[in-house]
């Protein structure tokens, strides 16, 4: 270590709790429900070339936002920088992400020279297009998804930009949501920036440069000593998405292959399909993002998020595919395909960590959005992200209601709902037998029924996993499918996965999401466990005896100890397996 | 062990304090010329009352004292979080709406790990066939949608008596607007099974959010059997020793309340222990007339600060019970049981004395989060250890007395921590060992450095402004070395550091907290709706403090509001003015809100942007005849082991080895400058060259920095 070991760690610390610092003062000061409930934000902390030294704990799906960000806007005015300069962007193709996910940059300047940035994401509620969200997962080009602003000047030494903001005023439909989620970006790069001048301050600006080269040196070592930990070779897996929602019934191929050797790896993508028509197609810095998430998953430690863990693992995306998209592709929904990745990614590293796998989870998250016009006129938009249940592992269940590693999203809480939306939510509730039995079984998905109070509105849905099941491992079998369907009960209308449609007054629309994975042979759960999940109806009567070969006496939950032991010898003979299968679709 | 002097009992008004931790519990006397006696006896965890009983029972041999000197026993337990902790409370039943049973399972669905794989969520203290529906709705504006039927009400009422509840909660959809189907369901319940224990949400916690109103209703629910069976025994134990003094427990938000009371509402006592030293700082702050002040409390394993300002506590509206403690960041919630009640704000860091010392694969230095705990303990307490710890770290610095801890209690091997500490850290890191366990030393203090940020600047508070107060067996002898990094100036003291949170206890006032969901736009408020809000909680209050013997004017109300700008999520708590209601108070909330927002941070929003009130809030006060803080503290204690004579101690590689004098506390009558250590039996105070300390009249120690190139 070139800097004495202990003003290092001290020095780490600070920033590390700098970036904190930023996140929570977003948290705190946001607007917007997607901030403040579902954390889609991040901060970071980067050096003067722009490499991240320190980044918030937030959202997972943003660990490698902020390079191609930073590299964008000094790409386009490198040494024109000023101090009181701060840049925006969002234009996946220079440097963002998706059109909703809009980037603040404020250089930090010391005596003249640049010496960091204060970095931040957060999705705003609407950045205008041809739907309220601005999330549509059906436009077919960019050119539908909304404001698209290539790195520019948000303030010129200390002056606002009174065209950007004007724009802004004029393209989005929430534009005070917006405006004051924006100053909330600004707090949190305010915030930095002075703490940073205090670090100079204390330690002089040589030292401070110093230390954020130690830092990246750190966690490259830190990066380097876990990954050779893990066994050299090869792994590849395949998954699927079950379609773009404009081409219905074209499944999509996604497929990686990760080559360990020694202390780096290579994560390939090559095989996957093309871009589709959808909104459903990755930046490479997304697709980064997916792959970096479920490698940190397995480390054996807590690497921290910055430019070195970065260094030794190398992801390749061939252009033009659904990880890489080239012009016109539309990104707004590509969440499904990050998601649809790290399930990829866990199949691939099942097979070289076997102890420490996870069957597929519940997809990733479903978006919901309904909106329209009250009688007055008066726009209503409601936006929400249900994620469900996590797959099988070889240690546990899958656990029951939580957040997907990709994502650590909140429930928006039904009472706000209700008390903000003309809106009401008929349930929120565990569903049965949906999670894929195993040795550990898939967690239990969550069932959610929104009825419309309004005359009309737009529904649209984002849901996957609706043709293709989460995969059981090892033994474990499949979880059920995702499920929309209009009124039920009474119509009972089966909806495809992917949908837009108009609800009137009281239709009620039922989302299921489909079931995680199992792990291991559910021959051998543990029967008093599967009698308590019978107790608790996660587990019918009959899914008991059927797939897991347990007997109770009468209707009780006590087992039947050697009906138990017969009935499972007869489902083993039955089934035949030769040896356990790897992967059950 | 602590002698006390004998003491005759001519009318002396003596008020206990009992705090019970989980192997001591401490009893502290006070009497009316502040003179404070304490008493530590071991907990008796079969049946803590038997400990405080007995211990009692002790002072009045050792004293002379008799139960009637005492006027008012005052009380924080953990009881009721070792009830959760242990998933030890009541066999629990929920009854909720028709498609919400699950929401105290799903929770907020959020996990407080990222990238953890090896997540588990804390067990769900009512287990899924314990949770009933009935088929009834209210909606968001307290209209009836569904009729409750009382026939479904009683069948499944009937299906949880026969799974054998002790206890009921009952939380339905949108309660906080309207209550009428859950006081149904309530009176009958009261009917049908008198003797079952009963927690009703619009009663514990009339909110809006389901989650929170359902955790809160049901932890209400499983801790009460056990809280009111713990307080009925500790009661009759004191009736039996002569003690007929009212019970007062302490709450988590700072206040006491009545045994009556806190068997009633045992959601606000969970978290009595740590509040209590941030009561009794912010009782000396205001003596003392200190208008900021940050409290650290540093003991074995973790490290709390909390903010004191313009002597107010600053309070949380929520926290989780058992979520562990947090090691960077607050961002990141869902680790434990979530209860929406008031509780004094506390950051709490994995940093203590035990707190091990390690070297990362990366080969930086580290300090904890993990600890070698009570046992082993740290290398130099010789009881098994193998890693060095802090405590360590400050053995070899001469920080801590090499050769004994607690007056000779504890007997210490330096030796061994000079070894391991070489050959595991500062070997393989290329330091001497002085400048690694330095090294340690202000890591450890860095990572506490992030509570007092968390409670200060994370606020918009300027730590430079406030002085900074230090308690705990730890807390003293880290106060100057933060101080310094934080250029906080003053640092205080209190006496006997390391009992100071039972003191707490002996300086709170009786409280009681109510809170309303109660939606409006600041601009389209009318005084007469408020004061009809208002007026309603405060005969609540009113009421209660009657029940607890308060006359009328020995009762103040203070009313608060939670607002935010519109389509915010996070409100902040602003005061409303006292006395009638009119169109100047409500006006008073908006100013009064943007203020705040601008303080908190950094920009308001313009008058064109709505600010909307979310929720009422109502604090009633009992206030004492005469007030609970005397004027000085005099701690009254004897034993071996007083300190003297001098010691080598390593202030840095700036500084380095400094001859130092150890001193007791009355030395400090004469200011003198650092460096010096102050052994106590409780704590080591460590005053760094070029600081300089005295006592002030109340018995405090206090220390002050000198600026940047600045001399004292």
């Amino acid at each position: 270590m070139a800097s004495d070991p202990i003003g290092f760690e001290l020095f780490r610390n600070t920033l590390l709790s700098i970036a904190d610092e930023m996140a929570l003062t977003i948290l705190r000061t946001a607007y917007s429900g997607v901030l403040r409930d579902n954390m889609d934000y991040s901060t970071a902390f980067c050096d003067g070339a722009g490499r991240t030294v320190a980044q918030g704990l937030t959202l997972p799906a943003h660990l490698s936002s902020f390079p191609d960000a930073l590299a964008a806007t000094i790409a386009r005015y490198g040494d024109r920088m000023q101090p009181g300069d701060i840049y925006c962007l969002n234009d996946p193709f220079e440097g963002g992400m998706h059109i909703p996910d809009v980037f603040v940059l404020k250089p930090i300047f010391f005596e003249g020279e640049r010496v960091a940035f204060a970095a931040t994401i957060c999705h705003q509620t609407d950045m205008g297009g041809r739907v309220a969200g601005s999330n549509a997962s059906d436009s077919t080009e960019i050119y539908q998804e909304g404001l698209r602003i290539p790195p520019v000047k948000m303030y010129d030494r200390g002056e606002p930009n009174e065209t950007l903001f004007r724009l802004f005023e004029k393209n989005v439909r929430v534009p005070v949501r917006v405006f004051g989620d924006l100053r909330a970006q600004l707090a949190a790069c305010h915030i930095a920036t002075e703490a940073f001048l205090g670090l100079i301050h204390r330690h002089g600006v040589k030292q401070v440069k110093a230390y954020m080269e130690d830092v990246l040196d750190h966690t490259e070592r830190l990066t380097r000593a876990v990954l050779r930990e893990l066994p050299d070779g090869e792994w590849s897996f395949e998954d699927w998405i079950d379609d773009d929602g404009v081409e219905y019934g074209k499944p999509i191929r996604l497929f990686v292959t990760f080559k360990k050797r020694g202390d780096s790896l290579v994560a390939d993508w090559t095989g996957t399909d093309p871009q589709p028509k959808g909104a459903i197609t990755n930046t490479l810095s997304f697709t980064k993002a997916a792959t970096y998430t479920a490698l940190k998953s397995v480390l054996s430690y807590d690497v921290p998020c910055n430019a070195g863990f970065y260094r030794p693992i190398e992801v390749v995306a061939p252009p033009g595919t659904i990880a890489n998209g080239v012009l016109p592709a539309a990104s707004a929904a590509r969440g499904l395909t990050g998601f649809r990745m790290i399930d990829t990614c866990f199949g691939a590293l099942a097979q070289m960590l076997p102890q420490r796998s996870i069957a597929a989870s519940e997809g990733g998250n479903t978006g919901v959005s309904i909106g329209g016009y009250d009688a007055d006129r008066k726009p209503f938009i409601f936006v929400e992200f249900l994620c469900s249940a996590w797959g099988g592992r070889a240690w546990s269940d899958g656990l029951d209601g939580n957040a997907n590693l990709m994502a650590n999203m909140s429930l928006p809480p039904v009472e706000i709902t209700e008390a903000e939306q003309p809106l009401q939510i008929l349930t929120t509730e565990f569903i049965q037998d949906v999670g894929g039995p195993g040795k550990y079984r898939g967690g239990a998905s969550i069932r959610r029924d929104y009825r419309l109070l309004e005359t009309e509105a737009v529904l649209q849905v984002r849901a996957d996993r609706h043709d293709f099941r989460p995969y059981g491992l090892y033994g474990g079998s499949p979880g059920r499918a995702s499920q929309n369907v209009m009124n039920p009960g009474t119509e009972d209308r089966a909806l495809p996965g992917k949908l837009t449609m108009t609800m009137k007054r009281g239709d009620v629309f039922r989302h299921e999401s489909a079931g995680p994975g199992g792990w291991g042979d559910p021959l051998e759960r543990d029967p008093l466990r599967v009698a308590r999940d019978v107790r608790n109806e996660f587990v019918s009567r009959r899914s008991a005896r059927e797939d897991y070969g347990v007997v109770f006496r009468g209707e009780t939950v006590a087992v039947d100890e050697a009906a138990t032991i017969a009935l499972r010898a007869e489902l083993r003979a039955r089934r035949g397996w030769t040896s356990r299968p790897g992967v059950s679709r | 062990m602590i002698v006390f002097p004998n003491m005759t009992s001519t009318g002396a008004r003596f008020r206990v304090g009992v705090d019970i931790g989980g192997t001591f519990t401490d009893i502290v006397l006070l009497d009316a010329a502040g003179r404070i006696h304490t008493k530590k006896v071991s907990s008796s965890v079969d049946d803590y009352a038997r400990a405080i009983v007995d211990g009692l029972r002790e002072v009045f041999g050792e004293t002379g004292l008799s139960g009637s000197d005492l006027v008012e026993v005052l009380h924080g337990t953990t009881v009721a979080s070792n009830a959760i902790l242990e998933l030890k409370g009541a066999r629990t039943g929920l009854i909720t709406t028709r498609g919400f049973r699950d929401v105290l399972e799903i929770r907020r669905i959020r996990m407080p790990k990222l990238y953890d794989l090896g997540w588990e969520k804390p067990v769900t203290l009512v287990e899924r066939y314990l949770r009933l529906e009935v088929d009834e709705r209210v909606d968001a504006h307290g209209e009836i949608v569904k009729p409750l039927d009382p026939a479904e009400v009683e069948r499944v009422l009937d299906r949880l008596l026969a799974e054998k509840i002790e206890a009921l909660a009952v939380c339905l959809l949108n309660s906080y607007a309207n209550p009428v189907h859950e006081e149904r369901i309530a009176e009958i319940v009261r009917r049908r099974a008198p003797g079952l224990t009963l927690s009703v949400s619009a009663e514990v916690l009339p909110e809006i959010r389901e989650y929170e109103r359902t955790s809160t209703t049901v932890i209400n629910a499983y801790v009460m059997p056990i809280v009111r069976r713990y307080l009925g025994t500790l009661r009759s134990g004191l009736d039996k020793s002569g003690v007929k003094a009212p019970l007062l427990i302490m709450q988590s938000n700072g206040g006491l309340m009545p045994d009556a009371a806190a068997a009633v509402r045992p959601a606000h006592i969970i978290e009595s222990g740590p509040a209590a030293g941030v009561v009794g700082a912010q009782a000396l702050a205001r003596k003392i007339g200190l208008g900021k002040l940050v409290t650290f409390d540093m003991g074995g394993t973790t490290a709390k600060a909390s903010i004191v300002e313009d002597g107010e506590v600053s309070r949380a509206t929520e926290y989780q019970v058992g979520a562990g403690i947090m090691h960077g960041s607050r961002l990141l919630t869902g680790a434990g049981y979530l209860l929406r009640v008031p509780a004094i704000d506390l950051a709490e860091v994995g940093a203590g004395g035990g707190s091990l010392v390690w070297i990362d694969p990366g080969g930086a230095l580290q300090v904890g989060p993990r600890s070698a705990g009570a046992f082993p303990g740290p290398l130099c307490y010789d009881l098994g250890g193998t890693e060095p710890t802090v405590t360590d770290a400050n053995v070899i610095l001469g920080f801590l007395n090499p050769r004994q801890l607690a007056g000779g209690a504890v007997k210490l091997n330096a030796a061994r921590a000079h070894e391991v500490f070489e050959s595991r850290i500062a070997k393989r890191i290329g330091l001497p060992i002085a400048e690694a366990a330095y090294g340690a030393h202000v890591i450890a203090a860095s990572n506490m450095m992030r509570a007092i940020r968390a409670v200060s600047s994370e606020r918009g508070r300027d730590p430079r402004q406030c002085a900074l107060f230090a308690f705990g067996g730890n807390g003293p002898l880290f106060a100057a070395g933060m101080a310094k990094q934080l250029e906080m100036r003053r640092i205080v003291v209190p006496p006997a550091p390391g009992l100071f949170s039972s003191f707490g206890l002996l300086f709170a006032d009786v409280e009681h907290h109510y809170v309303r969901t109660w939606r409006r736009l600041v601009r389209r408020v009318t005084p007469a709706e408020l004061a009809d809000a208002f007026g309603r909680m405060e005969a609540e209050a009113l009421a209660q403090l009657a029940a607890d013997g308060f006359t009328a004017d020995a009762i103040r109300i203070r009313r608060s509001a939670d607002c935010r700008y519109e389509g915010q999520s996070f409100e902040l708590t602003v005061p409303v003015a006292g006395g009638a209601i009119d169109a100047e108070t409500v006006a008073g909330i908006q100013e009064a809100f943007g203020r705040e927002h601008e303080r908190t941070y950094g920009h308001r929003a313009g008058v064109e942007e709505p600010v909307e009130i979310v929720s009422l809030r109502v604090v009633g006060l009992g206030i004492p005849d005469r007030p609970r803080v005397p004027d000085a503290l005099r701690v009254d204690r004897s034993g071996p082991g007083r300190a003297g004579g001098e010691r080598r101690v390593y202030f840095g590689p700036d500084l380095g080895w400094r001859q130092t004098p150890i001193i007791d506390r009355p030395d400090l009558t004469t200011p003198r400058e650092g460096p010096c250590v102050v052994e106590e039996y409780d704590a080591t105070c460590v005053i760094p060259p070029g600081a300089r300390a005295s006592l002030d009249a109340h018995g405090n120690i206090v220390i002050d920095l000198p600026r940047e190139g600045e001399v004292i």
